[in-house]
């Protein structure tokens, strides 16, 4: 599954690791993050994120 | 299509990289004053604290740019715009002819005009290189003074802090991030700061620097003096507008464009911390990406998107302390009210500011659930009017208010 990294701050979401801590379980694909989801870091929304590579 | 982009940091990156999906066969050169290419300009404290090797800040491999058809080219300073004739001329006397031009200058630091400013020891940061040398600087003294106690200055005190040294912030305000926080939120901050090993005085006036040759620390009105061997002038920035205005285009305090991102001359857009819409400067990450996709979208189809101004958001983190200030936080406006909720010892904290019976800001401390829907409720300017005091309450339940 493709890693996403927040623009602001560099934070990489990860679809393997989640984000237990927003209530994001392990496993789930960026697509299904939901749209009120933001960067654990920094809180920039989901559209600051691009994909890696 | 030849597109120009001046600037490579954030806002500039961005623009590139929507050209460069948008119009795949458009050419995009990509000039940036610094050697390095984008890195992560949030972390350089994180360099200087030791967490961070420098290849680690950078976002992008250097081939990122080449394989999306970008021109990077790096330490390129656009000296002049020719407007009639579309060319920008470089420092070396070269030239370079665009079709449309994104002028993503960015900021430099201010240092405001005291005595002592030039000795050795002092500094600003903004770039990379800036980070290095005071990296370097760093070990070679053991205490530092921090003038300005702004999110920047805070970050790079708790970073010098961690690489060893004694550090004291200097806040010519009455208290710690003026710009985010009110006094009582930053009270709660400061003790945090405190019991990390930070030495914090607010509401003091520098005066000058000391020192004979190197500086030695900083001379306060009223005679005070506080000793340091680094001294780090985090007290502002200034838009880079000098480019722009010798071209003749509208400035101000930045570059002014509208909500296409266009500046006075249609071929001409500007993004990020260079720019001011509306009468205002951002000056933070967020809505400089969020302009320079706008502009990049114009740039390659004119008027194909517009820009309503972004709702401004910090999170600063503070040994395991989260501290988020959203919107219009200090609720300076006309007729707002201010609802607060504040525990000192606990270091709880908690602020709405309401206009018109709708939330505008917030201050929020250690507290992220609530912070994300009161997030959505500014966003989405839901009329809270009916709830009052209940909003601090801890039993009730914010998130109904969304639904």
């Amino acid at each position: 599954m493709e890693k996403q990294e927040c623009m602001v701050c560099g934070y990489i979401y990860d679809p393997a690791v989640g984000d237990p801590d927003s209530g994001i379980e392990p496993g789930t694909p960026w697509e299904a993050v939901p749209d009120d989801w933001y960067c654990p870091d920094c809180g920039a929304d989901k559209s600051m994120f691009e994909k890696i590579g | 299509m030849r597109y120009a982009i001046v600037g490579s940091g954030v806002a500039g990156t961005t623009a590139a990289q929507t050209i460069a999906r948008a119009d795949p066969s458009g050419e995009i050169d990509l000039f940036g004053g610094e050697a390095y290419p984008y890195y992560r300009r949030p972390q350089l404290w994180a360099l200087i604290a030791g967490e961070l090797e420098q290849d680690a800040l950078y976002y992008r491999p250097v081939d990122w740019y080449a394989k999306r058809g970008i021109r990077l080219r790096l330490g390129s300073n656009v000296a002049a715009i020719d407007r009639d004739g579309h060319r920008l001329t470089m420092d070396d006397g070269s030239t370079s002819a665009y079709d449309r031009v994104l002028l993503a200058t960015g900021a430099r630091p201010f240092v405001p005009p005291i005595a002592g400013v030039q000795k050795e020891g002092v500094f600003a940061l903004r770039t990379l290189d800036d980070a290095l040398a005071i990296k370097a600087y760093a070990q070679e003294v053991e205490s530092a003074v921090v003038v300005g106690g702004g999110l920047l200055g805070l970050e790079t005190a708790r970073a010098l802090n961690a690489a060893g040294l004694e550090v004291t912030v200097v806040e010519f305000y009455t208290h710690l991030l003026p710009r985010q926080l009110d006094v009582e939120g930053a009270a709660v901050l400061q003790a945090l700061l405190e019991e990390q090993g930070l030495r914090i005085i607010t509401g003091a006036r520098t005066e000058a620097v000391m020192g004979n040759g190197r500086a030695s620390g900083i001379k306060l009105q009223g005679d005070v003096q506080v000793g340091g061997g680094l001294i780090l002038f985090s007290t502002g920035v200034r838009c880079e507008v000098a480019l722009a205005k010798a071209a003749g285009l509208q400035t101000n305090r930045g570059i002014i464009v509208d909500s296409h991102l266009e500046t006075s001359d249609e071929d001409i857009f500007a993004a990020g911390d260079s720019t001011e819409f509306r009468g205002r400067v951002y000056g933070i990450i967020p809505p400089a990406i969020e302009q320079a996709r706008v502009a990049a979208a114009n740039m390659v189809d004119p008027g194909s998107a517009s820009y309503a101004g972004s709702v401004p958001l910090t999170i600063l983190k503070v040994a395991g302390a989260e501290l988020t200030s959203i919107g219009d936080s200090l609720g300076q406006g006309e007729d707002v009210v201010a609802l607060r909720h504040m525990d000192l010892p606990a270091r709880h904290y908690r602020k709405l500011v309401l206009q018109h019976g709708r939330i505008i800001g917030a201050i929020l401390l250690n507290d992220r659930d609530r912070a994300k829907i009161v997030r959505q409720l500014i966003e989405r300017g839901v009329d809270v009017s009916a709830r009052g005091e209940q909003l601090l309450d801890d039993r009730f339940d914010l998130g109904s208010l969304l639904h």
